[in-house]
């Protein structure tokens, strides 16, 4: 999966996109175009050398990464033996001397992380009078034949004048010889540079890389996210587990995220527990956090360890489609099957289940969701739902919503070892302030 | 020539042409060709294709721009590459148009080029900022006919404006639009403590009450009027659109009880559609507008030549539109002028 499909997961991951400060149009295109890592080999190096930008003070190189422009097909271009034009002369300049600062800023800063190769000679044939600015055209100093014809061009153009139909001519002439000039110097300077091709692409590439690991380091230090173990097997675990863009949501309105833990293995979770009370966003930020972990970003919780899995799978929200001509039930069913397929595949999955069969009656409702725990057993990577039903089965791990208390609502996930649902419908519909007639009329029925 | 003096004083010029073929881009050239280099870095874009030989639209000759060593100038990918001058290339804007990405040079040996720049307000105002790293002292956009905009005050402190015959073959018709433009330029700019709060505003119409408050009108623009319910002129000092002034809000204003109390106030004149008509009635029932940023018009150029061939008499259309405008005007291509 690659970062762009991840995006369509809603789970909070866009936002975390949006708000990663990568300088350079190509960052975002290497990040978007990356695949989910899945050994904890790569993770481990991944997050190694995240580490030491973390530690290290990045600034000036951000500021140098936005003039960081993407030059991959004129590279291209250059390597496939093309004679450039001097926009794209200028591009590999450009980005020979971008490189060139940054190598020194890394140097000075001793960051290993990300190495640049040397490109002063590519700078030296572009700049052959030295000035090391970042412009370009074919120099004066390139040829003397060239310069003496733009000499000839400046006297006879003046500053504009209307000139008579011989000088005209004879400008024609020049201004001919002077683009044929400028061509086959172009071409040897295209030349030139062609055994550099590789290089020049190392190093876009490779800052293209640094832009995005100082991108995620300075938005693990700006919302507080921390740098996740990983392991190939084993227990997935999440203290202070929070979702940014619920928090930043939250944050706005005035009120404050509650962090909450939460533990797996291969056995399934429910999490039962009151309406509003944050059941669904648990699931979102399970989901978030897995992708967070294996695209290598920082993970939102104060500290966890993450069992890598091959997919992501988030069941949540109606999955209605009138143009298939699917109800929500349909939908919802034919989901939860896509992911039991993929289970018996033997493939490692994190599922994530918001009440399942929830739009059906209670009663078959509950033998369906028994049923999905009982077929599925035991799930590498995880499998976690969310229900409004009692479920009975063993070997489910449950968790339970503490839930109003005083009136206000506690998020805290409890272990719980009962399946009896919380009932507090009534009362937090109640604090919605909703219609007194239709409670009073609810809680008489309810007592009958 | 005194414009050139006078453009020098403003660290932005915009030329904006009132119809196609009424001599802009002659008026450019003859700026440029005089503009002292040694006092003044200058960069030149244009929002439409400019400096082709012929006319996109009419097919008739027009004159290409010509800039001078030492000039900057920004232009699309695809431009560049024809350029018939030499040129040092310094940057790689982040602008596109259709022609591909802005690029802006320095000219090394002068010549002719095709200029087409960026064309929104924004991004025109993003590159006026951009070439300041050059230490430019004068940016000069190129406008097109129907895009007042690159004229805004929020882009170009100064102004030259061309009319001539392709507006309109018809001296005195000339002469009346020709003045309602400059009138509506030259529209006076508010004095008022509520003016720093109405420039931050960004979408909308407000209204500003004698007692200095601030009032939304919750209307997203002057065009969703027909949904208000309430005479919105009652108590109101100040009525202020960002958007467009269209007839309609003019018309509301003139037909209200208060157009006497009330003033009109938009951004710049750029923001301002409305007829000659409907503003000569409402000014005739006492009906003001101002504007909060206003632009300086330096001169108005003429080319009495229109397309069809139609030739107005040059002098007689300087002196009448001189008298009507109040302001100096030139027909550049007829008098040779000297600095």
């Amino acid at each position: 999966m690659t970062f762009k499909s991840a995006l369509d997961i809603d789970c909070g991951i866009r936002y975390m996109f949006e708000t990663l400060d990568i300088m350079s149009p190509c960052g975002r295109k290497m990040l978007l175009a990356s695949q989910m890592m899945q050994t904890k080999r790569e993770l481990d190096f991944h997050y190694r050398r995240l580490n030491e930008i973390y530690d290290k003070d990045c600034t000036q190189i951000a500021a140098k990464l936005m003039c960081l422009k993407d030059v991959q097909t004129t590279i291209g271009r250059l390597e496939a033996g093309v004679v450039l034009d001097d926009i794209e002369l200028f591009e590999i300049k450009y980005l020979s001397i971008v490189s060139g600062e940054v190598r020194e800023l890394l140097e000075q800063q001793r960051i290993v992380a990300v190495g640049l190769p040397e490109l002063d000679a590519v700078v030296q044939i572009l700049d052959p009078d030295s000035l090391n600015i970042p412009s370009f055209y074919v120099y004066d100093s390139y040829s003397d034949e060239l310069r003496n014809i733009r000499k000839q061009m400046r006297a006879l153009q003046g500053n504009g004048e209307e000139l008579p139909d011989e000088k005209r001519a004879e400008l024609a002439v020049l201004l001919q010889k002077n683009a044929d000039l400028e061509l086959e110097i172009r071409g040897d300077l295209s030349g030139r540079l062609q055994s550099y091709a590789s290089d020049l692409a190392l190093a876009l590439r490779n800052l293209s890389f640094l832009d995005i690991l100082i991108a995620k380091a300075a938005q693990m230090k700006k919302m507080g996210l921390c740098f996740p173990v990983v392991v190939e097997e084993g227990e997935t675990f999440y203290n202070g587990m929070f979702n940014p863009a619920v928090k930043a949501v939250l944050a706005e309105a005035g009120r404050e995220f509650h962090p909450v833990d939460i533990a797996f293995e291969r056995d399934p979770i429910t999490i039962i527990g009151a309406n509003m009370g944050g059941k669904s966003v648990v699931l979102k930020s399970l989901a978030l956090n897995q992708l967070l972990a294996q695209f290598g970003f920082g993970v939102a919780a104060h500290d966890c360890c993450v069992n890598l899995v091959d997919e992501v799978a988030l069941c949540i929200g109606d999955e209605q489609s009138i143009v298939k001509g699917v109800s929500s039930f349909a939908g919802e069913i034919m989901a939860i099957d896509a992911v039991i397929r993929k289970i018996r595949e033997g493939r490692s999955l994190l599922a994530l289940i918001d009440e399942p069969a929830r739009t059906t009656n209670p009663v078959e409702g509950t033998a369906l969701v028994e049923g999905l725990l009982d077929v599925i057993g035991q799930v590498r990577g995880g499998f976690v739902l969310t229900t409004h039903y009692n479920i009975l089965n063993d070997k489910v791990k449950r968790y339970r919503v503490k839930g109003l208390v005083n009136g206000v609502m506690d998020y805290t996930l409890q272990q719980t070892h009962c399946g009896e649902v919380p009932h507090e419908a009534i009362a937090i519909a109640e604090s919605l302030g909703i219609d007194p007639q239709w409670i009073e009329c609810t809680k008489k029925n309810l007592n009958n | 020539m005194p414009f050139i003096k006078e453009i020098l004083k403003y660290d932005s010029l915009s030329i904006v042409g009132l119809e196609k073929n009424v001599g802009k881009t002659e008026c450019l050239n003859y700026i440029l060709y005089r503009l002292p280099l040694h006092q003044k870095k200058v960069a030149v874009t244009s929002i439409g294709i400019d400096g082709e030989n012929k006319d996109q639209v009419t097919s008739t000759k027009k004159p290409e721009i010509f800039l001078r060593e030492g000039m900057y100038f920004s232009t699309a990918e695809a431009h560049y590459k024809e350029r018939r001058l030499v040129s040092e290339l310094v940057e790689i804007t982040d602008e596109r148009s259709s022609l591909g990405r802005i690029v802006t040079a320095k000219v090394s040996v002068g010549g002719k080029a095709l200029i087409s720049g960026p064309s929104s307000g924004v991004s025109l105002r993003r590159w006026v900022a951009g070439v300041q790293k050059f230490g430019i002292g004068l940016t000069i956009i190129d406008g097109a006919i129907s895009r007042l905009s690159s004229a805004s005050p929020a882009i170009s402190k100064a102004m030259v404006l061309s009319t001539g015959a392709a507006f309109s073959s018809n001296i005195n018709t000339l002469v009346q639009k020709t003045k309602f433009v400059v009138e509506m330029i030259g529209l006076p700019k508010l004095e008022d403590d509520s003016r720093d709060t109405l420039c931050d505003i960004e979408s909308g119409v407000w209204g500003v009450d004698f007692e200095g408050n601030i009032i939304d009108f919750k209307l997203t623009s002057a065009l969703a009027l027909s949904s208000l319910k309430t005479d919105i002129t009652a108590g109101m000092k100040l009525i202020y659109t960002v958007g467009a002034l269209t007839d309609k809000l003019l018309n509301l204003v003139a037909d209200s009880r208060n157009v006497k109390e009330v003033t009109l106030v938009v951004k710049d004149f750029t923001k301002i559609f409305v007829g000659e008509q409907a503003y000569r009635i409402f000014c005739a029932r006492g009906g003001k507008i101002k504007v909060l940023q206003k632009s300086k018009l330096v001169a108005v150029c003429v080319n009495p030549t229109a397309p069809n061939g139609y030739v107005l008499d040059s002098d007689i259309l300087c002196e009448k539109l001189q008298d009507a405008l109040g302001l100096p005007v030139y027909d550049i291509v007829k008098n040779n002028y000297d600095i």
